[in-house]
């Protein structure tokens, strides 16, 4: 039986409580009194996997059954998400290579002859084929690659077109092979509730041009938050687009959402309330933590990215994107909604070695910033954790690192931009354009495996809600020199951090820890 | 910080040399779901197993600390197995002594309900737990998983030793009864036989892992068995055994015909103790112990366990401590009475 989320008050009897550190963890003692949000424990997987693979293809929501859509002669498309979800990734087989052998089967079985797969990067980098290869399984891969599976080029004039353009004015420029087709059937891995819904073809298959309407600062502040849906700019801007997109091509959506089972042997103290640590738990911990202090950090890094995660999976729901992806966040607030009480003052979270743009890579400053101010304070719905106003302590090294391969752009923009401004509305009218069109970034993005030179803009941008609502942004551990240029503040240790803090928010703070990963979802009341 | 500092951290994080303390805020929600199977220590290994364990270990061992003295075991006589036993619980001690004071037949036949997350947190305890006293773990905030477990024995012949406090005393008077032992025995249709148990916390309270020096005295006395009446329900019943077993305790202090007395004159005291400042149930709960019987010739005149209580049932339900003067430091009456 899977105990839901729950938030602990430390007492005397609490003992210290471990928190991600990057490629490192640490045990910290918190004061009295501070409240710490533990994520529900994972529900059971689905058993039998296949058979609810074809129970949702043969049973959509508010659709024709898959294999009615399906005609010989017909022009089919397959978008799956990229590897920027799950995190981390998903033991092998991945659901999204299941669920492409059950789509080709039916497909094959029709005479379906014209079959394309994209990876919906957007902006993202490019996978390599290794990556795609784990990602689709053997056969689709031996099947499809490269003619036929391929990254999505969203700097291929030839590969886009502009569908239109919503009541808002907001183009609509997408893969030109996915709006033309007879079908398109999106794959998708429902990891957050940002995730999904029309959040998947009008984003993972769009142009920059298109996507410069809702990634910007100021969808991104009308964003309370975006990891609910209904009260996010950025996700109405994506359902405009939706709703015209299937006014020109018939779109089936599959979208699967997994359980919290983040962390198997031997990391799966992790996953355990500290409580109830074990003495092969603290055994664990303590060679974990004495090997990651000692060991140096690229050989974290391939020791850490080679950790699999082995997720269940709960729901695997198919059909009109709407009507799917209801019962997709159902499915998501059922393994990920824990209710907490009113705000705090000072909100506190380790982050993890891993977000959404550094899988097989590194986490550089600005990727920090993301996970940290973007992903990790929005895990909210109705208010945020801490107070306008308030402090959010983050454990990170924050270390001035970046893959010289996969972020090259972002190295210009904490070089030369954060160097000049850290505002991001001042960021997003001075530099953004220059970087987006820059000529060597959209090289390097075509052709190399690099994100596209305006993405570090768009992860600056997602934590420009937190840096408006907060008023002190602290990392303890973080490096000195790094954490000042992206206009914070580091700490040694957390007691000086929450010395520093008294200066915001006074001697008595109310505190909240966040316990993430595995992934939850705070209902603040 | 370095590898030592590391383990000096987690050392002391989770107590290395104890039990490791749970927040206060975790006891209050679900406990986690508590599987160790006991089974095995009712199979004819298993019995023969804790035969040894029992009669060569656990026994020697608390005779060597403990000076055990049972009473009343001879209303078990005319009594067929199986029944529920409800004590008083006050220390770490009573579950070894109950099982080592039940005569040998009914002992064999015995199991005792144990807090799960308390005695089956970890295999280790699990294990010794089922071994030594044939335990079964009883969910404190109820479940039906831990009824049914508990009505299957029942239904096997199985007689149940049972707290029905559901954890130790902290002052030495009883606590309020959780109803599981009522609704067992009213479902099962079985007596309840009330045990009192009496010198267990002073020979080793909260915070002690063994029993004080010099072998304290320690008290059995088996009650009168109570049955449930048609149609009582687990409530009122429980509230029934709290007095009754009150009284078996009462009778220990005072005597059987005191007690009869006192019970008529509707002048029990009330085992939950007397509603004073929390110090002086305290104080009173942990005077030691006295013996019962004569003392014996090689044993020192003046006993340092024959303190008695120089207050009658009579005067605390009055409202408090009598003697509370200078005279109530004094050692008191060393003569046996």
């Amino acid at each position: 039986m899977s105990r839901p989320g729950f938030v602990l008050e430390v007492d005397e009897r609490t003992p210290p409580l471990l928190f991600h550190n990057g490629e490192g963890f640490r045990l910290e003692r918190l004061p009295l009194g501070s409240r710490v949000v533990y994520p529900p424990e994972s529900l059971p997987g689905i058993k039998d996997v296949d058979a609810a693979i074809d129970h949702a293809l043969d049973h959509p929501q508010g659709s024709e059954p898959l294999t009615a859509l399906l005609t010989r002669g017909m022009k089919l498309t397959i978008a799956i998400d990229d590897i920027s979800i799950p995190l981390p990734q998903m033991k092998t087989p991945d659901i999204r290579g299941r669920i492409l052998e059950h789509v080709l089967e039916r497909a094959a079985r029709a005479g379906v002859d014209d079959v394309e797969i994209i990876i919906a990067t957007a902006l993202h980098r490019r996978m390599t084929a290794a990556e795609v290869k784990r990602a689709v399984g053997e056969r689709v891969y031996r099947s499809f690659w490269p003619h036929a599976l391929y990254n999505f080029d969203a700097e291929d004039p030839d590969a886009l077109i502009h569908v239109g353009k919503t009541e808002m004015g907001e183009d609509v420029e997408i893969s030109k092979r996915a709006a033309t087709s007879d079908l398109l059937v999106y794959v998708n891995i429902n990891l957050v509730a940002m995730d999904g819904g029309h959040k998947s073809v009008p984003v993972g298959l769009a142009s920059y041009k298109s996507l410069k309407h809702h990634h910007n600062v100021h969808t991104m502040l009308h964003s309370r938050s975006y990891m609910d849906p209904p009260a996010s700019a950025l996700h109405s801007s994506a359902t405009r687009m939706g709703h015209l997109l299937a006014e020109h091509v018939k779109i089936f959506t599959i979208e699967t959402t997994l359980n919290n089972d983040t962390f198997g042997p031997p990391f799966d103290f992790l996953m355990r309330r500290e409580w109830e640590w074990s003495a092969k738990d603290q055994a664990a911990y303590l060679a974990t933590k004495a090997s990651t202090d000692r060991a140096p950090a690229h050989l974290k890094r391939s020791i850490f990215h080679k950790i699999y995660s082995p997720y269940g999976i709960t729901g695997i729901n198919a059909g009109e994107t709407e009507a799917v992806h209801t019962r997709t966040l159902a499915n998501l607030h059922r393994q990920q909604l824990v209710e907490v009480n009113g705000q705090s003052d000072i909100l506190i979270a380790g982050l993890p070695f891993v977000g959404p743009y550094n899988v097989n890579s590194i986490m550089n400053p600005i990727l920090v910033v993301c996970l940290g101010l973007g992903y990790f304070f929005n895990l909210y719905r109705n208010q945020p954790l801490v107070r306008p106003g308030g402090v959010m302590i983050m454990f990170h090294p924050v270390r001035r690192e970046f893959h010289q391969v996969h972020h090259p752009s972002y190295v210009d923009f904490f070089e030369e931009v954060l160097a000049e401004t850290t505002d991001p509305a001042v960021i997003e009218s001075k530099y953004e354009e220059s970087f987006a069109t820059d000529p060597w970034y959209i090289h390097l993005y075509r052709t190399s495996h690099a994100y596209h030179g305006v993405h570090p803009f768009y992860m600056w941008y997602w934590a420009s809600h937190a840096m408006q609502h907060l008023g002190d942004v602290i990392f303890v551990g973080g490096d000195r020199k790094t954490v000042a240029r992206l206009g914070f503040r580091s700490a040694g240790t957390l007691a000086d951090a929450l010395e520093m803090a008294s200066e915001t928010v006074g001697r008595t703070p109310r505190i909240t820890a966040l316990k993430v990963p595995p992934l939850l979802l705070a209902d603040v009341r | 910080m370095g590898i030592a500092d590391d383990v000096r951290q987690v050392a002391r994080g989770w107590r290395w040399t104890r039990r490791p303390l749970v927040p206060a805020s975790v006891e209050r929600e679900l406990t986690a779901p508590h599987d160790f199977p006991t089974s095995w220590i009712r199979t004819p290994l298993g019995k023969a197993a804790r035969e040894v364990a029992q009669r060569w270990a656990l026994g020697p061992v608390l005779n060597y600390e403990v000076d055990v003295e049972i009473t009343g075991a001879d209303i078990l006589k005319p009594l067929k197995p199986p029944v529920i036993f409800v004590l008083n619980h006050s220390s770490h001690l009573d579950a070894a002594t109950i099982v080592t004071s039940l005569p040998t037949e009914w002992r064999r036949k015995a199991a005792v309900g144990a807090a799960a997350d308390y005695f089956f947190d970890v295999w280790y305890r699990s294990v010794a737990t089922t071994l030594f006293f044939n335990a079964f773990p009883i969910a404190r905030g109820g479940g039906l998983r831990s009824a049914r477990l508990a009505r299957k024995l029942l239904a096997d012949g199985w007689s149940l030793v049972l707290f029905p406090e559901g954890t130790r005393t902290k002052d030495g008077w009883i606590g309020q009864f959780r109803t599981g032992a009522a609704w067992l025995a009213i479902e099962a249709g079985v007596p309840v036989v009330p045990v009192a148990l009496t010198g267990t916390y002073q020979a080793m309270p909260r915070g002690r892992s063994w029993p004080k020096p010099g072998r304290p005295p320690v008290g059995v006395r088996f009650g009168t068995p109570i049955w449930a009446e048609d149609g009582e329900r687990p409530q009122s019943f429980s509230d029934r055994l709290r007095l009754g077993l009150g009284a078996v305790i009462e009778e220990d202090r005072t005597g059987w015909w005191q007690t009869l007395r006192a019970g008529a004159e509707g002048e029990l005291l009330d085992p939950g103790g007397p509603q004073v400042a929390q110090w002086r149930r305290m104080w009173e709960g942990s005077r030691p112990a006295r013996r019962s019987h004569a003392r014996s010739v090689w044993e020192p005149e003046k006993d340092e366990w024959s303190h008695e209580a120089p207050w009658s049932a009579g005067e605390l339900l009055a409202g408090g401590f009598p003697g509370e003067g200078p005279e109530a430091f004094d050692a008191g009456d060393d003569e046996e009475p």
